[in-house]
């Protein structure tokens, strides 16, 4: 902290100063967050105590708290929440393992490693909506390529998305597919950033593997590993085009995520209110979420 | 009035909001914020009141756009009003939207009040929306007269005009006609050895089926795994509303009902035993469909059709001018097509597709008359004959009867017969709360196996009759 | 441990990194290359089965993309195929059964996509290295909860955020505008680009700044001078996360937008035609695409990759 100050302090003997800096820095940026998202959220809140529909040309009735004890008494929305959490923590974490595996294979530079990790980084260029139309007709079980590729006669396979118990995982592999690059992309930048002398000391002491790895790889690449998962989480939380596109929320509700679920309260049904009432409580719990990991990244940083 | 109060306590909040940091923002994009293409919305109105298109010749229009769904017949709309500019004088637009977004982006502009668009060819399910929250201009008056309504098959005036059923408000002109009928395989159907063998086994002739009992016959009949061939297609999709759509077509043959119309009330009538038949029948349906089938919408059913996997296929007949043709289907020579066949008790209904063309209630009075000038036109019945010859689907009845639109293509006639028979969802303005709930219950039964179909009809009826309840349909 | 051995062992380990890499990479492009091969597919062969990789390659997913066609009835398609002022897209599409009415509206979506996604990414990356930069070196007021305001806004789902804007944009002119949209963009993005960037800055170490303090550099020229450069990986990185984002956003595009300013994204789902879906023209929309970010990345490639170069500094 003393050296923070000792540096804020720093030399202004000319340019523009420390401080004037700072606010030329941080305002466009600020400006523009409250000016686009202070309405937004504020109106959805208030939205949230009313039965408003945006189509129904009638005024908002402030219904007090009736919208949110709705929901939270309703067993189906508890459902989708679970479905939720389930959908997050396995498409997060497995995309952890791909992403960081796979940095750790490709951090070594080798004849044609950068070609490699361009074209690993593929898929999560592609957008969520073709991606869901496109792995329909990738997992089907008649005509699709994902069967007969991994040995199942044309028709005879698993219907992945078809059958109540696969269907979440359907998804779950596609969501991986796309953004276990994105943890990559960023666990590569994380561990470019490792200085060499630390393993070649770490050699010097003959260190273990393991060792080496939770002492120094881990440490070392987990504040840009929390931000790529910190953020795969908030995304993954609100995955809705990629549903929308494989399954509907089909079959049955076995995929029926709360972002799906939220959709049709907002669009087909209009009820703004409800919706708005929905998206506060996903909110809430995002942010939740989000606060545990801003605290251990904090730790991390500080430790 | 109270509408107005909410207009404009919404507008001062916006005001409020945006005061402190929009102008912070505009300020900032100076002279590159583009002049609003709609800055002032239509002065609000009382809602339960939309005003009648005045009749008086329209002055000053030139163009006048229609919203439509991304589909063929919205290019056949597009051709047939090219002959409007020549009659009227008036460039008619026809704007696409995809189906997927159709629906959320027409009533995104009727939330905005928005003058984009001047007439809609709206969902037969807008209407209560479109009725009760004053997004639509009242065609009572006119409906008879100036739109040639007599000339209407009565079902279609039922389902894509009027609101509240059975009080004769009329609310749009019925311009696309379509429902769920049937296509099959006419080589398989009349091939000499499965014919033999059909009648071997079941006792009867492989033939059109007569009532449903004989599809399935049939289905059961044509599903061979082995060989890559099942017995049908049918309607599946979960987001929408496609299973519900299919699940009607046995509910409405067996006689069932989604409830009753006139107390809105689902429990004792949707639950009832004709209904959980009718339920239990359309999964044993499903059991004859090809793999990979949980998420079927006439997309899906056209590709497992003409991609030879089934014998049978449930569509929209505003689909079959693809299958009835070589170039998009290679069976289109001996593919036929048929009406929905009969129940136990010898009752026969199809479930309601189709449109019909409704005015906005936003637009400017000139507009209005221009666009009722432009229906009058439309519902005349030489270019309705002219449409239907384009490919779309007219509810003229006399050109329904004529003999030329029965010989025109192989599935006109069970167009014909269908469109005495349809039978529609309900279209009450929280028709898709009601949507929902069918589509997600059926779907757990029909294609997980969920519960039964006792307790999948107990769960929607009580839950439609909470909707009810809330909406104030219910007393 | 004799030294020449650790060289053989190393070898191997390289050759056996380069293998599976090789391997999990064909893995991932799999329904890439599927993608592909569907493009360049007749319609019969995409839903063959078994499914089947060889096949006569054709244009017409490309055509289907580019253009608006109306299905014919027989007696129509007959009357027009002895039209002989027919192109060759003409022809192929009548062999299906349909007719070019006009071109389709992809190209001016695909314009639009493209000075919508420039413009928001240049923006947000710009933006959020400055704040970035900020918060991680200067000392700011309640700085822990500036910053989590700033993730907060990408915690919305999208879907009920949309209403508020439709509204807000409908009031103040920025409905259907490209400056809407780029604005839009660039909100959603900072929050990445902000808390992404500091992360990677956090990692510069002070001392280089502290000394060209001390050697008479001014601390903007310190900025740009020293911080920037040690930065790149992280500015390419935000740069092509932002790009992706904003390239291929769907849900604010269909709500906010109509005929002037669309995006592509929600115009691929559309060519799904009315006999059946039309496979090759998604997988050729998706591909043409994919083109743009693709080219970018490849660019941006060797920045990417470079690291934090700071290690080879500090020698």
């Amino acid at each position: 902290m003393a050296r923070v100050d000792r540096l804020t302090r720093a030399d202004t003997r000319h340019g523009l100063s420390d401080d004037t800096l700072k606010r030329l820095f941080l305002w466009p940026t600020l400006a523009l967050l409250i000016v686009f998202n202070i309405f937004p959220l504020f109106y959805s809140l208030y939205l949230s105590f009313t039965d408003y529909s945006a189509i129904a040309n009638k005024p908002a009735n402030w219904i007090g708290l009736q919208n949110y004890s709705e929901l939270l008494n309703d067993p189906q929305i508890w459902r989708y929440f679970r479905t939720t959490g389930l959908y997050v923590f396995a498409s997060v974490s497995l995309e952890l393992l791909v992403g960081f595996g796979l940095a750790l294979l490709l951090r070594r530079k080798f004849a044609g490693s950068g070609i490699i990790t361009t074209l690993i980084l593929i898929p999560m260029m592609l957008s969520p909506v073709v991606v869901g139309l496109f792995w329909k007709l990738i997992y089907n079980p008649s005509y699709g390529i994902f069967n007969y590729l991994i040995g199942f006669p044309a028709g005879l396979g698993p219907d992945w998305l078809g059958n109540p118990r696969l269907a979440l995982w359907g998804v779950v592999i596609v969501d991986v597919w796309m953004w276990a690059p994105y943890v990559m992309l960023l666990c590569l930048a994380g561990l470019s950033a490792i200085p060499d002398y630390l393993y070649e000391a770490a050699e010097i002491d003959r260190a273990g593997g393991l060792f080496t790895f939770l002492r120094i790889t881990l440490p070392m690449v987990s504040p840009l590993l929390l931000i790529a998962v910190l953020f795969r989480t908030i995304e993954a939380f609100k995955t809705f085009d990629l549903v929308m596109g494989l399954t509907g929320g089909g079959p049955g509700d076995a995929t029926e995520l709360v972002a799906v679920d939220l959709y049709r309260l907002a669009f087909p049904q209009w009820q703004t209110g409800k919706a708005s009432a929905l998206a506060y409580i996903v909110l809430v719990i995002i942010t939740g979420v989000s606060n545990v990991y801003v605290k251990y990244l904090n730790q991390i940083k500080q430790g | 009035m109270s509408q107005d109060t909410f207009g404009r306590s919404r507008r001062q909040f916006l005001r409020w909001t945006l005061a402190g940091g929009g102008s912070l923002l505009l300020a900032a994009c100076g002279g590159a914020t583009p002049a609003a293409p709609t800055a002032a919305p239509a002065a609000p109105e009382a809602p339960a009141a939309p005003t009648t298109a005045p009749a008086a010749p329209a002055t000053g229009v030139s163009e006048l756009t229609i919203i439509w769904a991304e589909w063929d017949p919205a290019n056949y709309l597009q051709e047939l009003v090219k002959d409007y500019k020549a009659v009227g004088g008036v460039d008619v637009k026809v704007v696409q939207e995809p189906w997927p977004s159709f629906g959320t982006r027409v009533f995104a502009e009727f939330a905005a009040k928005g003058q984009a668009y001047d007439m809609v060819v709206g969902d037969s399910q807008w209407l209560g929306q479109g009725a009760t929250q004053g997004h639509y201009v009242e065609l009572t008056d006119k409906f008879n007269s100036d739109l040639n309504g007599k000339a209407l098959a009565p079902a279609t005036v039922t389902y894509y005009a009027e609101y509240p059923k059975g009080t004769g408000k009329y609310w749009a002109y019925p311009l696309e006609g379509d429902a769920c009928g049937w296509c099959y395989r006419k080589d398989l159907f009349e091939d000499p050895a499965e014919k033999e063998a059909f009648k071997a086994k079941y006792g009867s002739d492989l033939g059109v089926p007569k009532t449903w009992a004989d599809l399935k016959n049939i289905a059961e009949f044509f599903t061979r795994p082995d060989k890559n061939l099942y017995g049908l297609s049918i309607y599946t999709q979960k987001d929408g509303d496609a299973i519900t759509m299919g699940y009607q077509n046995t509910l409405f043959s067996w006689g069932g009902e989604w409830g009753d119309p006139k107390t809105y009330k689902a429990e004792g009538v949707l639950n009832g035993k004709l209904a959980v038949e009718a339920l239990d029948f359309y999964r044993e349906l499903y059991k004859f469909v090809p793999p990979g089938s949980a998420n079927d919408f006439w997309q899906e059913s056209i590709n497992h059709f003409t991609s030879g996997q089934v014998a049978m296929g449930m569509n929209f007949f505003a689909f079959f001018p693809g299958l009835a043709n070589e170039a998009s289907n290679k069976y289109a020579a001996t593919t036929g097509f048929f009406s929905n066949p009969a129940g136990p008790d010898g009752k026969s209904f199809a479930a309601l597709g189709g449109q019909g063309i409704s005015i906005i209630n936003y637009v400017s009075d000139d507009k209005k008359a221009a666009s009722l000038e432009f229906m009058r036109w439309l519902a005349k019945d030489d270019v309705q004959k002219k449409w239907a010859e384009l490919g779309g689907y007219t509810c003229n009845n006399s050109v329904l009867q004529s003999a030329e639109f029965l010989g025109n293509t192989p599935f006109n006639p069970a167009f014909a017969e269908t469109m005495q028979k349809v039978k529609d969802f309900w279209a009450v303005p929280v028709y898709a709360d009601l949507l929902t709930i069918s589509q997600t219950e059926l779907h757990k039964f029909i294609v997980n196996g969920e519960g039964t179909a006792q307790s999948t009809l107990d769960t929607i009826a009580k839950q439609h009759d909470e909707v009810f309840k809330k909406a104030g349909l219910q007393t | 441990m004799p030294k020449v051995e650790n060289v053989a062992q190393a070898r191997t380990l390289t050759t056996a990194r380069m293998i599976s890499a090789i391997v999990l990479c064909v893995l991932f492009l799999i329904p890439v290359i599927w993608m592909l091969m569907t493009a360049f597919k007749p319609r019969q062969d995409v839903i063959a089965v078994p499914p089947r990789p060889i096949f006569q390659p054709t244009l017409e997913g490309f055509v289907s993309l580019f253009t608006q066609r109306s299905t014919l009835t027989k007696i129509a398609q007959d009357r027009l195929s002895k039209d002989p002022t027919l192109g060759w897209a003409d022809r192929l599409m009548l062999e299906r059964g349909l007719k070019i009415i006009g071109p389709s509206k992809y190209g001016q979506r695909l314009t639009n996509s493209v000075i919508i996604a420039v413009f928001s990414t240049i923006l947000s990356v710009a933006l959020g290295v400055l704040a970035a930069y900020a918060f991680s070196r200067f000392r700011v007021k309640g700085t822990a909860d500036w910053q989590f305001f700033i993730l907060s806004t990408r915690m919305l789902p999208p879907v009920v955020v949309t209403i508020p804007i439709f509204l807000m944009f409908r009031q103040v002119g920025l409905y259907d505008t490209h400056l809407g949209m780029i604005l839009l963009y660039t909100v959603f993005n900072l929050s990445l680009s902000v808390w992404l960037l500091k992360g990677f800055i956090d990692e510069i170490p002070r001392e280089y700044e502290e000394a060209a303090l001390v050697d008479g550099y001014s601390r903007w020229q310190a900025f740009t001078k020293i911080v920037l450069p040690q930065a790149i990986t992280g500015i390419a990185a935000t740069t092509v996360f932002c790009l992706i984002f904003a390239w291929n956003e769907y849900a604010f595009a269909l709500m906010l937008t109509s005929e002037n300013a669309r995006t592509a994204p929600p115009s691929i789902p559309t060519v799904l035609g009315t006999a059946g879906i039309e496979w090759s023209a998604i997988a050729a929309g998706s591909l043409l695409f994919l083109i743009p970010v693709v080219v970018v990345t490849f660019a941006l490639r060797n920045y990417l990759l470079r690291g934090i170069t700071f290690g080879a500094l500090r020698q």
